[in-house]
């Protein structure tokens, strides 16, 4: 019954209909949440529907993961491994970002109290 | 080390005497791919930098009074080589460059003024960079159309070209030379300026102007008459300049006698003598420009001689305004003469050059057949004896007004002696009216192509409309004046003082010690009453510009909404710009 | 053993030793090393220097095929290498030798310049689309880790919105770096060229939109820059500097090297990105007018040379773009001058408004006469460099026949003029007597000097180095000769 899924084309469209709502779910939550660690999570979601729409449109169906184990001793079938080393990286450096952006919101929440973007006026236009 | 130092800074203003001297070659650097430096000495940058030479020093002299200014004395270093580069440029770039070195260094000098406000300063730096940034649009529209820099006639101008041309550079040189609408920032900051600087700015930088307006015309050989024709008997696009001119004589000539402080009023004479320069450019004739030279000369060393008189005044009494001074003439004679030289010149009246430069402007007016123009200017320079009058009668003569100019003192001779100095120059120019057109003048107008005037001997100066013999002239009216004197001098000892100022009562009021006794306090008052003089002189295009800037402020306040300090705004608006260019992107090209 | 000289060091040195210095925390030399780096960089660059204008020098480190890192020091890349060193040398010097905050003078400080150093020059260097995501990142993480460095409300406030901000540009940059990868397969950039052609229309423009954004917020184009003031204040001037002089360079620098290299016509880009330019400059220059903060309105004002950089690049003609290159390296020097003066007088009276600045002339007579220097340069008034770089893109549109980017380059200096006039008149008003709260040491003007003195050099003296832009200019628009340099001459 789901064997229409087998067709890359239909995967491929859902795979980025389903990254582009989480893109715009992340977006929103960006534009309309002011609370900052809210805010850091949105641009999370956006990344990781980034990396969904990477790996989901660059592997097909019947494609096996890139690793040679279990017996397997030769690339057939396989994902391009790119995407997937790419993946990992930006994974990597999202974390990074997202580790210090919270570290960040705690101190600043520790320091005045808010945690409201909203509410942070420091530096502003006269 | 000070006097190393000050020895220094007079050897540099002995700069431009040293080049005019020495200068034989021509010399070329390279700035960047395509474009070089090139400095030559053309004999219309050669009389303006005779005039600097003479004013360069006479000016450093009493600059180097102690205690000393350091930075004021460094810029004015920077100042001069601008200056000297401006006028040596072979090409635009170097010109430029001159220019805009001339332009903030002047400005950085006008700010060691404790009096100088910030609408002062930034009129003045805003007004010279505006010129500046227009004369380098000319220049870039004139590369665009020669293919290089070098200054030279520009031959195969198209007519929109050549229009554009002469638009953007005679804006850039009219702003510099301060004509009407465009004179706003010259009362204010040489009325502020330190008390010297004033001197050079009137003295030399204001010639700037007018030797690049006199630089178009060399430009383009043709453009007075290329243009539209010729109007009775002179050039129609000169026609305009001229009126521009004179119109810009006579306001700022009642201007100047409606002025209640010195070097205000110095300020608005110096815009009406540019004024009469610019009409005599926009003649464009051979005598016209000789007239315009001989002007530039003569009010270099009168508007550098009165400012330095005026300098020492302020310096000795701290007074500027006429209704705190009088009764100077005791306590400084030398600078009275100063001054009556000095106003002699600016009126242009007989025996001192400012008569011949008056005398040759008003024959060119008389060859192109511009009466109404000859009028104008009649009128403006006649209007004129009433200011000079009171320059010399309001601080020097009636009775002191204020405890500062009853104790004050001659000036110091660094003051003093550049005032003789340039009242021998004027005596000596006026004694030889033909001295000037024969040494100075008439390389220049070999040098642009025009027929010179010629002088049978140095003290003749004669046109084809007639001459005069400045020998006799100043033998004329020295007897008269040696006569005069000496009868008053004779007389005067027969005549007694009637008493204190304050005896004098009139229609029945009793002047108190604040009244103002001497005869031009209030005319500016007065001459508001004067239908069409007065309505001139409430004129005024300082509004004009202060609404501008008001508008700029407006701009700000509002694009600076933009740069809230919201990130979500932030994203907001690049997401939306996003999407936006994808929808338009979309309907051109059909997504 | 010896190292050969190559590309990689400009990246591996500094990496290598902000990653490794928490092992040497007690050596005595690990200071003077975190400071030196930019040296030894500089160094290496002019030892580089005559091999690359011969031939642009190519490296490829393969890890497995296809994945490797391609680096290519180019003439127009090397001006940015050589510019990055240099102002991380001089950034670093004044920060060591000012002798100011304790924080700014903290190991982590160094670690964070160093990071950004290696970040900015990766991306200058890298031939690798997604390296130069992982480089964007680096330097991204750096910054935003510096701007909050003080730890203070405003400062942690500056943290958070440049890592807000910047972390969706660096979405966006990623979204456009994945659909790449997915159209064409490749993420070498010269591969990338080849093949961006066949991409279709539509997915063309949406790529080239979110990279624009993604650059964009990152190179502080209108309408994508309203963070820059807030960041700017926000951080410490000398760190406000090196972002104003050094990372914004980088970013316009990558934008359009992908612009010239991706596109086989990059005229209609160009336009619009001289639209963008220009509404960047004139914006920014107006709201500089009002501006009462010493840093918002350097802010302000690097936005300006910014817009007329991306105004002369994105012409495209030898002339603007060489002028263009130049006027990133003296608008470089004379940020960081301006942006070091702020600091000093930061310092010295603890406030960077106007009103408390006012006087400043001669209670920090050298500081006050080294800002109107700089502002002088920044207008481009000669005999300073910012001149002559001007005149280099101006006289390229003259010669193009192309008067509209002229009028608005003259129109916005006027207004340049309005705001920094104002400012000297008032540290040098005579009727306010300010007294400095705390000393600056005076070796802290010597990199302040070293900038000054090159400012004046490259106004009297351009034709020492207008060779190197005119080859810059060349490498930067020839994509023939970069295709063929990376792919071998068959393709």
């Amino acid at each position: 019954m789901l064997a229409f899924l087998d067709d890359p084309k239909v995967l491929h469209g859902i795979y980025a209909l389903g990254a582009l709502t989480l893109f715009f779910i992340g977006l929103y939550g960006l534009l309309a949440k002011r609370h900052l660690l809210k805010m850091l999570i949105s641009i999370a979601v956006m990344e990781l529907s980034v990396y969904l729409l990477f790996i989901g449109l660059a592997t097909s169906p019947g494609e096996t993961a890139p690793i040679l184990s279990d017996g397997l001793t030769a690339f057939t079938d396989m994902a391009d491994p790119v995407p997937q080393a790419l993946t990992l990286t930006a994974i990597v450096i999202g974390l990074a970002v997202l580790g210090l952006g919270v570290s960040l919101a705690i101190q600043y929440h520790r320091l005045t109290g808010k945690v409201d973007v909203a509410s942070m006026t420091e530096l502003k236009e006269l | 080390m000070s006097w190393m130092l000050r020895l220094l800074f007079l050897a540099v203003s002995l700069s431009p005497a040293a080049l005019l001297m020495a200068w034989d070659a021509d010399l070329s650097w390279p700035l960047i791919e395509g474009v070089r430096l090139s400095l030559t000495l053309t004999p219309l940058a050669g009389f303006f930098l005779v005039l600097l030479a003479l004013v360069a020093p006479l000016i450093a002299l009493p600059m180097l009074r102690r205690p000393s200014d350091v930075p004021s004395l460094v810029l004015f270093v920077l100042l001069l080589i601008g200056m000297q580069l401006l006028l040596l440029a072979g090409d635009f770039v170097s010109f430029f460059i001159g220019w805009e070195v001339m332009t903030w260094s002047s400005y950085l000098l006008l700010l060691r003024s404790p009096r100088t406000d910030m609408v002062t300063s930034q009129s003045y730096i805003l007004f010279n960079l505006a010129s500046a940034f227009l004369l380098l649009a000319g220049i870039l529209v004139f590369y665009s159309v020669t293919g290089d820099f070098l200054i030279r006639a520009a031959t195969e101008v198209s007519r929109p070209q050549a229009l554009s041309l002469v638009v953007l550079f005679g804006l850039a040189f009219l702003i510099k030379a301060g004509t009407l609408p465009l004179h706003i920032w010259i009362p204010r900051s040489y009325d502020q300026a330190p008390d010297l600087f004033s001197a050079f700015l009137s003295g030399s930088i204001s010639k700037m102007g007018v030797y690049g307006l006199i630089l178009l015309l060399t430009l383009f050989p043709d453009a007075l008459t290329g243009f539209a024709g010729r109007f009775l008997n002179g050039p129609a696009v000169g026609y305009l300049l001229a009126w521009v001119g004179v119109i810009t004589s006579i306001v700022a000539t009642f201007k100047a006698i409606s002025q209640e402080d010195m070097k205000r009023l110095l300020a608005y004479s110096s815009i009406a003598q540019v004024g009469y320069i610019t009409t005599a450019i926009g003649v464009g004739s051979s005598l016209a420009l000789a007239g315009a030279l001989y002007l530039a000369l003569v009010h270099t060393l009168v508007k550098v001689l009165l400012f330095i008189s005026v300098a020492g005044i302020v310096l000795q009494t701290g007074q500027r305004r006429f209704n705190d001074l009088g009764r100077l003439i005791e306590r400084m004679p030398i600078s009275f003469f100063g001054v009556l030289i000095g106003i002699i010149g600016l009126a242009g009246m007989p025996p001192l050059p400012g008569f011949a430069a008056k005398y040759l402007v008003f024959v060119s007016l008389v060859d192109a057949r511009w009466l109404l123009l000859l009028a104008a200017m009649i009128l403006a320079s006649t209007a004129a004896f009433i200011y000079c009058y009171k320059l010399v009668y309001a601080p020097f003569l009636g009775h002191a007004n204020s405890p500062e100019a009853r104790e004050a003192r001659e000036a110091p001779w660094p003051y003093l002696v550049p005032q003789v100095i340039l009242m021998g120059l004027l005596v000596l120019f006026g004694l030889f009216p033909g001295l000037a057109i024969d040494v100075l003048i008439d390389p220049v107008l070999v040098g642009l192509q025009m027929a010179p005037i010629g002088s049978e001997s140095w003290a003749k100066l004669s046109t084809a409309y007639g001459g005069y013999d400045g020998v006799v002239l100043m033998l004329v009216f020295g007897t008269a004046f040696a006569l005069v004197t000496g009868l008053f001098l004779l007389l005067r000892g027969r005549m007694r003082r009637a008493g204190s100022p304050h005896d004098l009562s009139f229609a029945g009021e009793v002047p108190t010690a604040e009244t103002p006794l001497h005869y031009g306090a209030g005319m500016g008052r007065e001459l508001r009453r004067i239908p069409l003089v007065g309505w001139i002189l409430r004129q005024g295009t300082q509004g004009f510009y202060l609404g501008l800037a008001g508008q700029m402020r407006a701009a700000a306040a509002l694009l600076g909404t933009l740069y809230v300090g919201r990130p979500q705004t932030w994203i907001l608006i690049a997401v939306v710009v996003f999407a936006l260019s994808l929808a338009v992107q979309a309907m051109m090209g059909g997504l | 053993m010896t190292l050969p000289l190559t590309p990689v060091w400009f990246v591996a040195l500094p990496l290598l030793l902000a990653f490794a210095s928490p092992l040497w925390v007690r050596l005595r030399l690990l200071m003077p090393l975190l400071v030196g780096t930019p040296a030894a960089l500089l160094l290496l660059a002019f030892v580089l220097l005559p091999e690359v204008r011969t031939a642009p020098l190519l490296e490829t480190i393969v890890i497995a095929p296809p994945l490797g890192i391609h680096l290519q020091l180019d003439s127009a890349s090397w001006i940015l290498v050589a510019l990055i060193s240099f102002a991380g040398l001089l950034t670093n010097a004044f920060i060591w030798l000012a002798d100011g905050e304790p924080y700014l003078r903290d190991r982590r400080a160094f670690v964070f310049l160093l990071l950004l150093i290696a970040g900015c020059n990766g991306m200058v260097l890298t031939g690798d689309l997604f390296n130069l995501y992982v480089f964007l990142e680096i330097a991204g993480v750096s910054a935003y880790a510096l701007s909050a460095l003080r730890r203070d409300a405003s400062a942690l406030e500056a943290g958070l919105k440049y890592l807000i901000i910047g972390s969706v540009a660096a979405v966006f940059f990623l979204f456009s770096v994945v659909l790449v990868y997915l159209q064409t397969g490749q993420l070498n950039l010269a591969a990338i060229a080849v093949g961006f052609g066949e991409i279709p229309g539509p997915m063309q423009i949406l790529i080239g939109l979110l990279m624009l954004v993604g650059l964009g917020i990152k190179a502080e184009l209108f309408p994508f820059n309203f963070w820059v003031p807030d960041i700017y204040q926000g951080s410490h001037p000398a760190v406000a500097g090196l972002y104003s002089g050094l990372l914004v360079k980088v970013f316009l620098f990558v934008l359009f090297h992908l612009v010239f290299l991706l596109l086989a016509d990059p005229k209609v880009v160009g336009i619009w990105l001289m639209g963008l330019g220009a509404a960047t400059m004139l914006i920014a220059e107006v709201v500089a007018l009002r501006q009462e903060d010493l840093r918002r309105m350097l802010a302000y004002s690097s936005l300006g040379q910014i817009g007329l950089i991306t105004l002369a690049l994105g012409f495209g003609v030898e002339a603007t773009t060489a002028g263009g290159l130049f006027h990133m390296v003296n608008h470089t020097l004379v940020k960081l001058l301006l942006f070091l003066t702020a600091a000093v007088l930061l310092r010295s009276f603890v406030s960077a408004q106007l009103a408390d600045l006012a006087g400043a002339g001669r209670a920090r007579p050298l500081a006050a006469a080294l800002f109107v220097l700089g502002a002088l340069a920044v207008m481009g008034l000669p005999p300073l460099s910012g001149f002559a770089s001007k005149l280099w893109i101006l006289k390229g549109f003259a010669e193009a026949g192309v008067f509209w980017p002229v009028a608005l380059i003259l129109l916005a200096a006027l207004i340049e003029a309005g705001y920094y006039f104002r400012w000297i008149k008032v540290l040098y008003d005579p009727s306010v007597q300010l007294q400095a709260v705390h000393p600056v040491g005076r070796l802290a003007y010597a990199p302040m000097a070293v900038a000054a003195g090159l400012i004046i050099l490259l106004g009297v003296a351009p034709f020492l180095v207008d060779a190197l832009f005119s080859e810059g200019a060349q490498a930067l628009l020839d994509r023939g000769a970069t295709l063929t340099a990376v792919l071998g001459a068959g393709s």
